[in-house]
């Protein structure tokens, strides 16, 4: 085992804020893989931003204790020294993208690493071809999926050919040839001797033989696995629902000028839950926008009854703009004239000691459950929701799914875009692939 | 086509269409590239939104100079003498000299925007000198973030949306807005992030591969350089006559060396 990281009492926190993100760690990260686990907002993102180096100097704050990463003490080594030999992927993919297009994007970190002009196309290649996104080479990234967005990413990094890899949140977006192709490479590296680091809500997509677990809560280091136990339950199955139309889609083509789909025959009941899955870059997204009434179909038809729609969009973000979370709930009421109470949304999402946090000092996982407050309160009639459990550790996919079974026992009407298989299934009165342009169904609960 | 063939060809375009008055060479110029838009073109782009633009502009111009001139012998119309700035006579030589002016701009857009229609930006920014490299990736990095403005503005507009917001005067606004700047603030921030983790600035920088030479790369270079060197020769011997409308509209002069000058950059349109 070659020593590839070490904290001694290392403390940090971020600038502006009290309460410290990392506290008193004591840690050695040897050569392999290790896979980093959490509830949201425990620290995870901040401990893989100390290992290049952008905690502390990039973000600023206070820091103390020592760290080393590959023998550089950290407080006297750059980020962009360390970024030679440590590669990152960050938890949103698509905010850490430089240039247009998939292939030059891939060749970026290379390039500022003075390699020749034949080796770097080597590279750049072969990190496509790992990832299985060297058909979109030529490709502009604006124009690709979340999950193939994130085979980019993820190529971008394997292309610097690190001693370090560190990964947050890696898998939250990937199908499962995805996640398997990482799974892959990550082998091959640790097969090299070199280290692998991922924060990850669900370890098993990334494990290879010989993983290390580590956890952490509220910014320290605790016995793996503890979090998952204390959980709170999945909801059991409710009996199927069979109330009225809610939205039919006959003969459906979508896509944007190009189709990506066409055939879809399908329709949503009062009280049921679908939900689509699908390979990366299936158009799921699009056919959950079709169906919602924001993109319009190329042909065939969209049939909705009256009623409210409540669309949650893949990157979050985008809905959150008030002051607090609070207010950012209670946003959405005054526009909607609805007299709810934000509180008891609040509650099930586990935000109300967060009420009065500004959404974007959340952590990822916790901005995305305050989106979901914000998108669900009341009782929509509709929901579509894009890649809900993005980022979500298992506790916060738990509550998510309380929240939409008592949707559904409401009378709402529920399509759930995932790549998150796990969750459709678990979820799902009906759950659909879209593959190669067909929507196919996967199962069905028995009524 | 080599972005670098095509920056020399665009200053060809801009140099001829500003280097003489005579509206038969600014003609020639515009045609030549109008016509080069129209066929190099990258497929998918859109034309309409880039002739529109040159279309307004090349109209309050010629408008522009028609009432604010008020010289020349042929007098269309007298705007009354109470308007300010405007009274006075209208003339057909203050009308056809915006004309003129119009062309030679016109030409300029053209070709202007046929760098972002031809060749993709990131192409050009590749194209930029080594020493020049980490400029390029820094300018490509900004060029990047215009485009998300947009889509986080039409991603924010959408989602806001279907949580009940609805337009209703200026200050509504700020309810898309707001979050579409914050974000697009934010990815700035992220990007920076991303960059300094991708070793930007830790060393001499490489390039992947330059853009590729081919023979009709040349040629456009060729013709290029021959028609701006013959051009300024003609020039310089007199040879490219001025033309002035006032106070008497005249047809322009042609002189057959600088207008062969100006039909070489048709080259890149009549290339396979």
């Amino acid at each position: 085992m070659t020593e590839v990281a070490r904290f001694e009492e290392f403390s940090y926190r971020y600038p502006e804020t009290a309460t410290h993100s990392l506290e008193n760690l004591n840690l050695d990260l040897a050569n392999g893989l290790t896979v980093l686990t959490g509830p949201s907002g425990s620290g995870k993102t901040t401990l893989l931003r100390t290992l290049n180096g952008l905690v502390p100097h990039f973000h600023g704050g206070h820091a103390s204790g020592r760290a080393w990463v590959l023998g550089h003490d950290l407080r006297g080594t750059s980020t962009r020294r360390l970024a030679r030999e440590v590669a990152m992927v960050f938890q949103e993919p698509e905010s850490q993208f430089v240039l247009a297009t998939v292939q030059r994007e891939v060749a970026f970190g290379p390039e500022n690493l003075g390699l020749p002009g034949s080796e770097i196309t080597d590279r750049v290649e072969s990190a496509l071809q790992a990832m299985g996104v060297h058909h979109l080479s030529s490709r502009r990234l604006a124009t690709l999926s979340g999950g193939q967005r994130q085979r980019v990413a993820l190529a971008a990094a394997l292309a610097m050919r690190p001693e370090l890899l560190v990964l947050d949140e890696p898998t939250s977006q990937l199908d499962d040839a995805g996640a398997a192709s990482l799974r892959r490479e990550c082998q091959r590296l640790c097969d090299q001797g070199r280290a692998v680091i991922a924060a990850e809500q669900r370890p098993g997509r990334v494990a290879v033989e010989g993983v290390r677990p580590l956890e952490l809560s509220r910014g320290s280091l605790t016995e793996p696995g503890r979090h998952a136990r204390e959980t709170v339950p999945m909801p059991l199955r409710r009996p199927q629902v069979t109330g009225g139309m809610a939205w039919q889609l006959r003969d459906l083509m979508v896509g944007h000028g190009e189709p990506v789909a066409e055939g879809i025959q399908l329709s949503c009941r009062r009280g049921e839950v679908l939900c689509l899955t699908g390979p990366n870059g299936s158009g799921k997204t699009t056919l959950l926008r079709t169906a919602a009434g924001l993109l319009p179909p190329l042909s065939g038809s969209v049939q909705r009854e009256p009623g409210r729609a409540a669309y949650l969009p893949q990157e979050p973000g985008g809905v959150l703009h008030q002051a607090s979370v609070l207010e950012e709930v209670r946003q959405t009421g005054r526009w909607l004239k609805l007299a709810c109470d934000p509180w008891p949304i609040l509650s099930e999402f586990q935000l109300s000691s967060l009420a009065g946090s500004d959404p974007r000092d959340l952590s990822t996982g916790q901005r995305q459950r305050a989106a979901l407050a914000a998108v669900l309160l009341g009782e929509p009639d509709m929901v579509f929701l894009d890649e809900p459990t993005r980022g979500a550790d298992p506790a916060s996919r738990r509550l998510l799914a309380q929240v939409l079974d008592r949707l559904a026992q409401a009378g709402s009407a529920i399509l759930l875009a995932t790549s998150d298989s796990h969750f459709a299934h678990q979820l799902g009165d009906r759950v659909f692939e879209l593959a190669n342009g067909r929507l196919q169904l996967c199962e069905e609960m028995a009524a | 086509m080599n972005p670098r063939a095509l920056a020399v060809w665009v200053g060809a375009v801009l140099l001829l269409s500003l280097g003489s008055e005579d509206p038969v060479f600014r003609a020639l110029t515009l045609g030549a590239a109008l016509a080069v838009l129209m066929v190099r073109r990258r497929p998918g782009t859109r034309l309409r939104p880039a002739l529109v633009m040159v279309g307004a502009a090349s109209l309050l111009t010629v408008v522009f100079n028609f009432l604010l001139s008020h010289t020349g012998d042929t007098v269309l119309v007298t705007a009354p003498s109470w308007l300010p700035v405007l009274g006075g006579p209208l003339t057909l030589e203050a009308a056809a000299y915006g004309v003129d002016i119009a062309l030679g701009l016109a030409a300029c857009i053209v070709a202007g925007v046929s760098l972002s229609l031809v060749v993709e930006p990131y192409q050009l920014v590749d194209s930029l000198p080594a020493p020049l490299s980490r400029t390029a990736a820094a300018l490509g990095a900004a060029m990047s973030l215009v485009p998300r403005l947009g889509q986080s503005f039409a991603a924010v507009r959408e989602a806001q949306q279907m949580r009940g917001w609805r337009p209703r005067g200026l200050r509504s606004w700020t309810a898309v807005v707001v979050p579409a700047v914050l974000t697009t603030i934010e990815g700035s921030v992220l990007l920076a992030e991303a960059m300094e983790a991708r070793a930007f600035g830790s060393g001499r920088r490489t390039a992947q591969a330059g853009s590729r030479w081919k023979r009709g790369d040349l040629a456009i270079t060729a013709t290029s350089l021959i028609g701006v060197t013959g051009f300024v020769v003609a020039l310089c011997l007199g040879q490219v006559p001025g033309w002035q409308p006032y106070p008497s509209l005249t047809l322009p002069a042609l002189n057959w060396w600088p207008a062969l000058c100006c039909l070489l950059l048709f080259t890149p349109a009549l290339l396979p």
